[in-house]
């Protein structure tokens, strides 16, 4: 089933780069104008343009590219004049720290939740709780942090302001993980984890709140459908207590709702780069997102490459999870 | 004195539709019937008669927008309708065991074999965990499972269908139940495998001396397998009495049609005689019998209210027409 | 007879009483969607007559006037540049359904054929069109619909076209699902040996019973079209202020919001979530009413 994964992965991959490569260049901007300089010459952008070997045909170039990208050479950013690669790979730890503390905590929060509204199902629980996660299935994710800013940091001043991952005031940790607070804790700096902290708990309320919604809109449709199982059924038939039925239910809904999160989490990075955006947080989201607006395209094709590449690594994580979860995987 | 008693029940489906009106599907419409220990009970009759929803309503499992809206269930000398529902809950499983259709797809898929058995057992007694491991061996052996102890640790989805209803069989053993419904037992066996559950169920009740009531549409399996039988239609039983008597002389139309359709008779090269036609339909039952829709003998006599009627020794109908049935019939 | 009646069979009733039956009917069956038709209906309100509504000229500044707060003049303050939010949020309004109607359109007329076929033809067409939304699924929507507008160039048409797009493979999913339910049923086996063309067993057969499905989804997905153009404005691609739309409004207002001047980003921002949560709400109970699925009930 893995191998299975990997091999339909990789026309997926080439797809994904053909689509984004097509619609750099045949999009309205023009890279080599903005590499050269808008003082540079019609000779001078002839030569970027036959540096970049963009005089080549199309599919010449994408096969090129194509090799490169194989290498792990996506191209140079110009807005960092550096290489694309190394920009991505260094902010990979910091959209991930965010990314997964927060779809933890939305987890935490969503899948009990949803539980209990598949338990009272029809009941005012799951009426409220239905609702609450509509509210948290319109709220555009961008809003919704300026409004934890607003709140937590102008109007009752709890939370540090929104820009970055650290106190100005304070100066980073030597990088191991490129989590700060991780690094911060490694070098036994408590001043740099708390401040890493206090930086953090707003975004991850934010990706919480965005995940949650979703997890307990699943959640809940998953254990009913479990509930009304020919199993569950026949649990009731044979007078097993109710939280020995519940059990079965909670049992055979981790599986589904594994998978759920695992595919939520690759959809979530787009969500949790607005959240970047807003926060100045400074990982892959906010990079690629600036990438797309500035129109960097080494840059986005790079963000875009990564966006693929995670969804292949969580889906080959979740197919892991599911094995040991299932008996009936692991026959198969 | 029966073991369980059944009453005039009534289940009723009440909803609402978009247009906020009440409606109320009538399923059951008085059904009565009794079983003793030591016999099986055929239930017998068409999709949609109301055999399982009998079998649930009498286990007091109900899901809205089903509900009992009368009649009494007498088992062993109490009105199950008058139980707490943990009083109930506790009697499910080991005085009154249930197995169901779809075997496979009852067992929990993430739970061994033997865990199941075990917890069913330990749930109803004060067993320790070995001495119900032990128990559980034994009633897979009991109901033809080789190698007992290996089986214990498979899995569900490791059986095929038939081993899947002999652990279901096991599984109603454990608490040494007064009663087993059997629900479609063997809907989707293999007719060889068939067999063996039936001859096995049938075995078991001589044996243990338990009350069963066997929910089919098969004839067959009534014939070959049960002692006495109820023919249920839109609701209601319309015939019961001993297997043999209700053939020799089947009295309600209905159930003539049921017998003259079975593959056998059809075989005998005896003449079709398939009274087909839908259902009534539940939300606008006709007053009277309410087979009157589909029967060549209706006038204008079905449309009162009518009871099971003796007809012979143990045997009864619902049918204001009898002696035109009989002699109109075609033998 | 006089029998018939207790059974409950239906009473003669009034107009007034069936309309409003069927009002309380469905509100007990689905509060939600009521909640969310009466949102939609309030703002399609606001968007119909909002040269009415108006107190102000939604893009004339007022010099003298810039980020003054909430006030009888002003119910909702003025922006940055002294334009008065209470107009700019009515007229924000006809942007939304400017927006979700027409994406709502292009990506049923798109998806539904494409999934039809897909369904009915199976084979190799049908995997390949299935991968081409699998990988649809799999990726972002948002990065998608802003790496496609800021390279075709942000318009309000560019906008509408792209999502609209990239939400067609949606309705291909369902109708698709729907088919493929549908294609062996015997209708469809008895239009074919009647010797009926494919586009007509695919367009007179299928699609009037496929397309309830995709009419159940409509809801949630011009929701999700309010909601990702208001993103695109938001973070400059596409609508451009000082056009009075929600998203280009909230990201005028993103950078007075921490200094306090709050009534320029808040009062967008509340609309933008009400029109959305009135689409999803309506969207929710109309996936209840329609999918057979999803209804609950029964033993």
């Amino acid at each position: 089933m893995l191998m299975r994964r990997l091999v339909l992965a990789i026309p997926l991959l080439i797809g994904i780069l053909f689509f984004t490569f097509m619609l750099i260049r045949l999009g309205g901007q023009d890279p080599v104008g903005l590499l050269a300089g808008p003082t540079a010459t019609t000779e001078e952008i002839e030569i970027v343009r036959a540096e970049l070997g963009l005089d080549k045909p199309l599919f010449t170039q994408f096969w090129l590219f194509l090799g490169d990208v194989v290498q792990g050479d996506i191209g140079k950013s110009w807005i960092s004049n550096r290489s694309v690669t190394l920009d991505i790979l260094e902010r990979i730890p910091i959209t991930l720290e965010l990314l997964l503390w927060g779809v933890a905590l939305g987890s935490v929060i969503g899948v009990p939740v949803g539980l209990r509204a598949a338990f009272r199902h029809d009941k005012w629980f799951d009426h409220i709780s239905r609702g609450i996660s509509l509210l948290g299935f319109s709220i555009p994710t961008y809003f919704l942090a300026l409004l934890l800013l607003f709140v937590f940091f102008f109007l009752l001043g709890w939370s540090p302001p929104g820009m970055g991952r650290i106190s100005l005031l304070i100066s980073p940790p030597p990088t191991v993980t490129g989590s700060y607070l991780i690094d911060g804790l490694l070098a036994g700096d408590l001043e740099v984890a708390r401040s890493a902290v206090a930086q953090l708990i707003l975004p991850i309320i934010a990706v919480a709140i965005i995940s949650a919604a979703p997890i307990v809109k699943h959640t809940r449709a998953i254990a009913l459908e479990i509930i009304s199982s020919d199993f569950v059924r026949f649990a009731r038939a044979s007078g097993l207590p109710s939280e020995k039925v519940s059990r079965i239910v909670l049992k055979n809904s981790s599986t589904p709702v594994t998978t759920f999160i695992g595919t939520e989490l690759t959809g979530l990075v787009g969500s949790v780069s607005l959240i970047e955006f807003v926060f100045a947080w400074g990982g892959v989201g906010q990079y690629g997102l600036n990438a797309i607006i500035r129109g960097d395209f080494a840059a986005v094709q790079g963000y875009v490459l990564f966006l693929a590449l995670f969804s292949l690594v969580v889906f080959i994580i979740v197919d892991l999870l599911v094995l040991v979860l299932e008996p009936r995987a692991v026959a198969e | 004195m029966s073991l369980l008693q059944v009453r005039d029940l009534h289940t009723h489906f009440i909803s609402r539709n978009l247009d906020n009106e009440i409606r109320i599907a009538k399923a059951l419409n008085g059904v009565s019937f009794e079983v003793s220990r030591g016999e099986v009970l055929g239930l017998v009759g068409e999709t949609g008669a109301g055999k399982s929803l009998t079998a649930y309503s009498v286990m007091d499992l109900l899901k809205p927008p089903a509900k009992v809206v009368g009649g009494t269930v007498e088992f062993d000398g109490r009105n199950l309708r008058d139980l707490e529902a943990e009083d109930m809950n506790k009697l499910r499983g080991s005085e009154i065991a249930m197995v169901v259709q779809n075997p496979r797809s009852s067992l929990d898929p993430l739970t061994r074999v033997g865990e199941q058995l075990i917890r069913v057992h330990t749930a109803h007694t004060d067993t320790s965990e070995s001495a119900a491991r032990a128990r559980a061996i034994e009633k897979l052996g009991a109901v033809g499972i080789p190698a007992p102890e290996q089986r214990m640790r498979a899995w569900p989805h490791e059986l095929s269908g038939g081993m899947a209803q002999r652990v279901l069989i096991a599984m109603a053993l454990m608490n040494e139940p007064k009663l087993i419904i059997a629900d479609e037992p063997t809907t989707g066996l293999d007719v060889t495998v068939q067999a063996q559950i039936l001859d096995l169920l049938r075995e078991l009740v001589v044996t243990h001396n338990v009350a069963a009531m066997v929910i089919t549409h098969d004839l067959g399996i009534v014939a070959h397998y049960c002692n006495r039988m109820a023919v249920m239609f839109a609701g209601r039983i319309v015939e019961t009495g001993d297997v043999e008597t209700v053939f020799d002389n089947p009295s309600h139309p209905y159930t003539r049609t049921l017998i003259a359709s079975t593959p056998e008779r059809l075989k005998e090269g005896k003449q079709k005689v398939l009274g087909g036609g839908a259902p009534p339909n539940l939300y606008n039952l006709p007053p009277g019998c309410h087979y009157v829709e589909r029967c060549r003998f209706a006038d204008e006599s079905c449309n009162k209210p009518l009871s099971l009627d003796q007809v012979g020794d143990g045997h009864f109908a619902m049918c204001t027409r009898l002696d035109a049935v009989r002699e109109g019939w075609p033998s | 007879m006089a029998d018939l009646a207790l059974d409950g069979a239906p009473k003669e009733r009034s107009t007034i009483e069936k309309v409003w039956g069927k009002v309380v009917g469905i509100s007990r069956r689905s509060p939600t969607s009521i909640i969310g038709f009466v949102i939609i209906l309030f703002f399609g309100f606001l968007a119909l007559l909002a040269p009415l509504l108006m107190p102000y000229d939604p893009i004339a500044a007022n010099p003298n006037l810039i980020l003054s707060g909430p006030s009888a003049a002003h119910w909702f303050g003025t922006d940055g540049n002294g334009m008065d939010v209470f107009s700019r949020v009515i007229f924000g309004s006809r942007f939304a359904f400017g927006i979700a109607i027409p994406v709502v359109i292009i990506a049923l007329s798109i998806g539904i054929p494409i999934g039809l076929y897909s369904g009915y033809k199976g084979g190799n067409i049908d995997e390949a069109i299935m991968r081409v939304v699998d990988a649809f699924r799999v990726f972002p929507s948002i990065i998608l619909a802003l790496a496609v507008v800021a390279a075709a160039g942000p318009s309000l048409l560019n906008v509408v076209l792209v999502i609209g797009i990239l939400d067609a493979p949606i309705f291909v999913r369902v109708v698709r699902a729907e088919v493929l339910a549908l294609r062996s049923s015997s209708f469809v086996e008895s239009g074919l040996i009647v010797g009926n063309p494919t586009w007509r067993i695919l367009f007179v057969h299928l699609l009037p019973n496929a397309i309830q499905g995709a009419m159940a989804q409509t809801a949630v997905r011009a929701a999700w079209a309010v909601r990702i153009s208001a993103t695109l404005a938001f973070l400059g691609i596409g609508i451009q202020p000082p056009t009075p739309e929600w998203g280009a409004m909230i990201r005028q207002g993103a950078e007075f919001m921490v200094n306090g001047q709050w009534w320029v980003g808040i009062f967008p921002g509340v609309a933008l979530i009400l029109m959305v949560l009135g689409f999803n709400m309506f969207g929710d109970g109309l996936q209840d009413l329609l999918d057979p699925k999803r209804r609950s009930g029964g033993k």
